[in-house]
């Protein structure tokens, strides 16, 4: 289980921690290349902040390595401890963690002082920064006057200001409002794809991190599930728990019952006496014969007028008008499939429906 | 998803490589603290133990090893007495106190009693001020020939006799009450006033009346924080020095510490019978603070809900007013009748019990304070000095310990850390004469002995846990994630600390400081063990002037210590506020 990526930039091997008895993280291995966005996405416990705290160098380790460039981080197997202070690591945190006894320029110049830049240096690019981030005007306010997202903007701004080698995100986002959420969202990736520097962010939400990433690694009980990018992850999730985790999709228990060309095959779902076989596709690995689950998106299950080959019967329990779309849920046995309808023509509370997949959009993965 | 035997375990690195990774700046530090906070307090508690095991021969050359002062305590003529009259002492205090400090909190917090704003600092006072000098002035308002109250009586009224007689047991009871009063009200007056109105309410509109309310509903939801004060008040009565001495001791009820004084220091000092009678004590009172820090404490968060907070008091209609003078009853008792009664007899040579305005002098003031005459005398003016270096040198190495034990505990993981947690609450269950003769049999043959440094070692061991606390409180409310960022932002440990995590802790930091400067300006208890001349304190100086010379110098000093305290309430107030002290 090691890297196979000798030329990744940052380099996670095998890297395991404890927390007393438990296994925090479980032995995972990541690379990412120069300038790249990868984001540690899964559930709260899954050991995505675990991880990021031991590359910041704020959690010890107990096995594996982590390097940067030329640089070992951390290998407890060769005695190797870099102090967080050494890694030249920018980090923005979830509290933002914006020091109130200090103005926000003197916060954002912190960073160039521990470096002993020269005064005037500091003050130009402490200037440059806040210009970035838009808080120009803001520079002698007390970091606690701020709003949430205007400290966010200053977390940013302290975190970059020093151009470090790598840029940490622990749920940056998480303590904003919706639309300022969505808001930062972007940017966030503006000004990151601006400094260009190498960045890992950590979170649960998944809608971030399909708006943001390069690379989206979905984690659960300390171990890597899925590493793909964005669309990669929600169209061809690899097991239940990913693409029950990304999005919205029907899972059902399935049956493989032929595998006609790698990766294209069909399965058996059953109901309530009615067997249907649907064409999908199938994640590598999967045989004829075998359980899997059937994972398909709400919009690519389609209420048709006729019943055909590869169609399931069922009844319209409900239909919630949502503006551009339209929610319906329909009764297929003891399932209920969600599906995404067009408001000018969809199924109506009690209709009777026929229900027909997207043969590409329907997927077969490991339980 | 991947089976046992394929996870990778835990890896070993090579063990010079692994001691280089643990001597960090960081870990040196907190370990040498560690090594230092578990040598001053569990060296002196270890001694102790075991000097209570030696018996001193008849002749007093010799000791043995035996049961024998553990015998004698319950064979002497006067320690069981001694241990029975400290049972009935706490347990009056504990009464009185709990329910001066229960109600004037009630008043304070959940009614409309008018001014109750401007009185809530005045009902603090007592808890800054010294018991002993409270002991010194009632002596003086209630002794039946001289007590200035039981004059007035006899002048205004016509009463035969004496009104008042307080040089019992129950005049210690009082004074001790009343003083220690304050402690109950600042366990329960946080959770009263952040108590959600609506629970009152709610049972207003079941039909209960305001007194059913109150007992059924008010005071149980509190009941955690007054056991916990009422606790906290049990132990520190039996563990006080000064009240006893001065009130009930002299007239035949000895208690425990005046007993384990008077084996400590005089003609008849055994250190070893007097270690035992602070073993007796201190078991006492660990197993109640233990009892108290264990399961009751933890309880106290929980009659809180954060959600609703209305300041809506209960209106007592034409009761405010009993109430208002209930409230300034207490201030009369416990802060204005003592300090009137010292200024009036410090202003006399002579005090016999009457104001003569033609005898009003100042020479107890120029004897007591001005060092450089030549009639002054030496045990007071040595006070003022020793005290104020104590204060200030004590509470300045004290916070600095404070700060690097809570930092420990709240940001750092390791193998100290539990021990620390369990360090800064141990001085805590021992009264400060149990500490001090700890201190006396473990340092009396070393160099330090018969200095200053002994005396700041036991204040600062005693009390360095209030610091801390003050610390804590207000490390656990700022995030770990701001000293974190300066450590990404590429600062070294001990640059984040000053830098960072002193600057926000400066209001905690200057808030212990002066509460520890407070206590050590007035400590008495462990002064009195481990005092010599030329080392008296404050406190010991009132003492000498009580015990040797006459009311008016002894009213000097007190009134030249209350004036002090006095001074340092006000900035502990200024800077600190209320809010600081329930921590």
């Amino acid at each position: 289980m090691t890297s196979e990526n000798a030329d990744s930039y940052l380099e996670v091997d095998n890297l395991v921690k404890y927390f007393g008895d438990d296994k925090a993280v479980d032995g995972i291995s990541f690379g990412i290349p120069k300038g790249a966005f990868l984001t540690l996405l899964g559930p709260s416990g899954c050991g995505k902040t675990t991880t990021l705290m031991s590359i910041a160098g704020l959690h010890t380790i107990d096995g594996g390595r982590i390097r940067v460039g030329e640089t070992i981080f951390t290998s407890p197997k060769e005695g190797l401890f870099l102090p967080p202070e050494k890694r030249d690591i920018g980090m923005v945190f979830q509290s933002y963690a914006i020091w109130p006894h200090m103005t926000v320029a003197q916060n954002v110049a912190y960073p160039l002082e521990i470096r002993e830049w020269e005064r005037p240096d500091i003050d130009d690019r402490v200037a440059e920064v806040l210009k970035l981030v838009g808080l120009t005007d803001w520079a002698d306010s007390l970091a606690t006057n701020l709003s949430g997202g205007q400290q966010q903007r200053a977390s940013l701004a302290r975190a970059i200001v020093s151009n470090p080698s790598l840029l940490l995100f622990d749920e940056p986002l998480s303590n904003l409002d919706l639309k300022l959420r969505e808001q930062m969202r972007v940017e966030l990736k503006r000004i990151q794809n601006e400094v260009g520097i190498t960045s890992i962010y950590v979170t649960h939400d998944q809608s971030e991190a399909l708006v943001m990433s390069d690379e989206i690694i979905v984690m659960s009980k300390g171990k890597i599930e899925q590493r793909g990018g964005p669309v990669e992850i929600y169209s061809s999730p690899v097991n239940e728990y990913v693409s029950n985790f990304i999005g919205i999709a029907n899972l059902m228990k399935a049956k493989v019952v032929e595998v006609s060309e790698p990766g294209i095959g069909k399965v058996e779902v059953a109901q309530d006496g009615q067997t249907v076989q649907l064409p999908c596709r199938l994640t590598p690995g999967i045989a004829a014969g075998e359980d899997a689950v059937l994972s398909v998106r709400p919009e690519n299950v389609h209420a048709v007028d006729e019943s055909g080959e590869g169609t399931l019967t069922g009844e319209c329990t409900h239909a919630i008008f949502l503006g551009s779309y339209v929610d319906c849920r329909v009764r297929w046995g003891d399932f209920e499939w969600k599906v995404i309808s067009h408001p000018r023509n969809h199924p109506r509370t009690g209709d009777k429906v026929h229900l027909r997949f997207d043969a590409e959009h329907t997927l077969a993965v490991q339980p | 998803m991947t089976t046992e035997t394929l996870s990778p375990t835990r890896e070993r690195s090579p063990l010079n490589n692994r001691l280089r990774a643990m001597v960090t700046q960081e870990n040196l530090i907190t370990f040498v603290v560690a090594i230092i906070v578990a040598g001053a307090v569990i060296v002196p508690l270890a001694v102790l133990f075991v000097s209570s095991f030696k018996v001193l021969d008849p002749l007093g050359w010799d000791t043995t090893w035996g049961f024998g002062n553990y015998v004698e305590m319950f064979t002497d003529r006067i320690i069981p007495k001694a241990f029975l009259n400290t049972l009935i002492i706490s347990s009056g205090s504990t009464v009185l106190a709990t329910f001066l400090g229960v109600s004037l909190a009630w008043i304070n917090a959940r009614t409309n009693c008018p001014g109750r704003d401007y009185l809530e600092p005045y009902n603090l006072i007592p808890f800054f001020l010294s018991p002993f000098i409270g002991a010194i002035a009632w002596h003086n308002l209630g002794e039946p020939q001289t007590g200035l109250l039981n004059n007035w009586a006899r002048d205004i009224f016509g009463i035969e006799g004496a009104l008042i007689n307080v040089d019992n047991i129950w005049g210690v009871i009082w004074v001790t009450g009343i003083f220690f009063a304050p402690l109950v009200y600042l366990f329960v007056v946080g959770s009263l006033r952040r108590m959600d109105p609506s629970l009152e309410d709610s049972a207003r509109t079941t039909g209960a009346g305001l007194v059913r309310t109150t007992m059924t509903v008010t005071l149980p939801l509190v009941m955690p924080g007054i056991l916990s004060g009422a606790i906290i008040v049990f132990v520190t009565s039996a563990g006080e020095f000064g009240v006893p001495f001065k009130l009930s001791a002299p007239y035949g009820w000895e208690t425990l510490t005046t007993q384990i004084f008077s084996k400590a220091v005089g003609d008849d000092a055994n250190h070893f019978l007097g270690a035992a009678m602070s073993m007796a004590l201190g078991i006492i009172t660990v197993f109640l603070i233990w009892v108290q820090q264990r399961y009751i404490a933890p309880r106290s968060f929980t009659t809180v809900t954060g959600k609703g907070f209305r300041p809506n008091v209960l209106d007592l209609g034409p009761w405010k007013w009993v109430a208002f003078a209930y409230n300034l009853m207490f201030i009369a008792v416990a802060v204005v009748l003592p300090i009137v009664c010292l200024i009036i007899v410090s202003l006399h040579p002579v005090w016999t019990g009457k104001i003569v305005w033609a005898d009003i002098t100042t020479i107890n003031y120029v004897k007591t304070l001005f060092w450089w005459r030549p009639d002054a005398i030496a045990a007071a003016t040595n006070g003022i000095v020793n005290s104020l270096i104590l204060a200030f040198g004590g509470a300045s190495i004290a916070m600095v310990m404070a700060l690097v034990i809570s930092y420990m505990i709240h940001r750092t993981k390791g193998f100290g850390v539990r021990m620390l947690d369990f360090l800064s609450v141990v001085p805590i269950g021992f009264p400060g004469i149990v500490l001090a003769m700890g201190v006396l049999v473990t340092y009396i043959q070393t160099p330090i002995y018969a200095t200053l440094w002994i005396l700041m070692l036991a204040y600062i061991t005693r009390f360095f846990p209030y610091g801390q606390r003050n610390i804590s409180s207000i490390m656990l409310a700022i995030s770990e994630e701001l000293d974190q960022s300066s450590r990404m932002a590429g600062a070294s440990w001990f640059t984040t600390l000053r830098r960072i995590t002193i600057p926000l802790l400066k209001p905690g930091l200057f808030a212990g400081w002066i509460l520890l400067f407070i206590i050590f300006l007035r400590e008495l208890s462990i002064s009195i063990i481990l005092f010599t001349t030329g080392t008296e304190t404050l406190s010991v100086g009132v003492y000498y002037l009580t015990n040797f010379e006459n009311e008016p110098l002894t009213a000097a000093l007190s009134m030249a210590q209350t004036v002090l305290l006095l001074i340092a309430i006000y900035a502990f107030r200024r800077f600190a506020g209320r809010e600081a002290l329930t921590a």
